[in-house]
């Protein structure tokens, strides 16, 4: 992973002083030990900023998209033969580009408006699952060397190998390659040693009774405080105006309400049908720890088994959900 | 397309715990008179069955 920091500075450097793109977006090292946190630089000098490790967590994205909207809707009031275009170039691995890809599809910017610079990627870490390893402990320092993360605590040093903390999407994660890019960093990655189980997980909760379901939702949506982060760390969710800030008509209450923030949560989960790209950024914002992922990656077996697609998965496929074929699925119509 | 959202949207909330049978969709248009009426008669028979629900009712 050194070796790719390395080159991706390199990469970056080069590109900011070609001027082929006028914002880069990646990943520097955090304020607290052991965290990256996302950077955005604009000229070469900066590039020895950029870093790429297990702790990369967020997916950049939704600040790819973020910028690229700004400067669109700065751009309206200016004279179309004034305007000029921005490039954004973002470091990416294959849930990143996913997202690209889905923005792509969707038409929210051009393929050139965005230089892409593919990482392979093992995996991130999963930092409640690193607090818990440590019993709560306050991380003093800490430092990476290949699979194994040392830490220095009040009383002590540990040792952590990265596979017991790495985040649960990671662990089942068969894109974790770029998808598209404009320049490749290094060789591509392993694939990850739990690819094969990945619906494993919602095949078993399948397997319980309506009740036992029902109550599981309601007891993970009763730990929900609406502090909508795991809205604003998802890249699919970009609507300029949320559903849930609409007043005329209400959709859904803003209050805590149990049943509100379930209605909340259904309404926004649907919203990622054939669109979630499973980055586990919403379960690694969430202050409260509600598991969504059991619910989101339902959706996303759906879209697999009903409709054969994984969102973003390649440029060419159409989104699920705008598109029909003859024979879909209908056994679930009713017909007296 | 329609069809897509309701297959997914019904294997949602019975995944989520709402029993599948409240979940009831169809293809019937205004002029099928007596297929019509068919339909509310059983659509209203099905949810009868299934009692009063419970779940994602708000309390004011």
């Amino acid at each position: 992973m050194e070796n790719i920091e390395k080159k991706l500075r390199e990469e970056a450097k080069r590109l900011l002083e070609e001027k082929r793109v006028d914002a880069l977006v990646g990943y520097e090292a955090g304020t607290l030990p052991l965290t990256a946190t996302p950077c955005f630089i604009t000229n070469s000098e900066e590039a020895d900023r950029l870093v790429w490790n297990a702790f990369c967590t967020q997916n950049l994205a939704k600040y790819v998209h973020d910028l690229i909207s700004q400067h669109r809707n700065a751009q309206k009031r200016v004279k179309p033969e004034d305007r000029k275009k921005k490039v954004v170039g973002v470091v990416a691995r294959g849930c990143t580009t996913r997202s690209i890809v889905l923005h792509l599809q969707e038409r929210q910017y051009g393929r050139d408006e965005v230089v892409i610079i593919g990482v392979p990627c093992t995996g991130y870490v999963d930092r409640k699952a690193l607090t818990v390893a440590l019993d709560g402990a306050d991380i003093q320092e800490g430092s990476l060397a290949g699979d194994r993360i040392t830490i220095q605590t009040a009383s002590g040093e540990r040792e952590i190998p990265v596979q017991d903390v790495l985040a649960d999407n990671c662990r089942t994660c068969k894109f974790n390659n770029p998808i598209i890019c404009d320049v490749m960093i290094g060789e591509k990655a392993p694939e990850m040693l739990g690819a094969a189980r990945e619906y494993a997980e919602v095949e078993e909760f399948e397997k319980l009774s309506t009740e036992e379901r029902w109550e599981y939702f309601t007891k993970e949506m009763s730990k929900c405080i609406r502090c909508y982060a795991c809205r604003q760390a998802c890249p699919s969710c970009y609507c300029p105006t949320c559903f849930v800030e609409q007043s005329q008509p209400q959709w859904v209450g803003l209050g805590e309400d149990a049943t509100d923030t379930q209605v909340f949560q259904l309404m926004r989960l649907f919203h990622m049908v054939g669109r979630c790209v499973d980055c586990g950024s919403c379960v690694s914002v969430c202050p409260m720890g509600v598991d969504l992922r059991k619910f989101l990656k339902k959706l996303d077996k759906d879209a697999f088994d009903f409709f054969g697609n994984r969102a973003g998965a390649s440029l060419e496929d159409p989104p699920p959900l705008s598109t029909f074929k003859e024979h879909d699925k209908e056994d679930f119509i009713y017909n007296p | 397309m329609a069809r897509r959202k309701f297959a997914t949207l019904k294997s949602f909330l019975d995944y989520i715990g709402i029993e599948g049978d409240r979940t009831i969709f169809t293809w019937v248009s205004a002029s099928e008179g007596e297929r019509f009426a068919n339909v509310i008669k059983g659509v209203t028979a099905k949810v009868q069955a299934l009692g009063p629900a419970a779940k994602l009712v708000k309390k004011l």
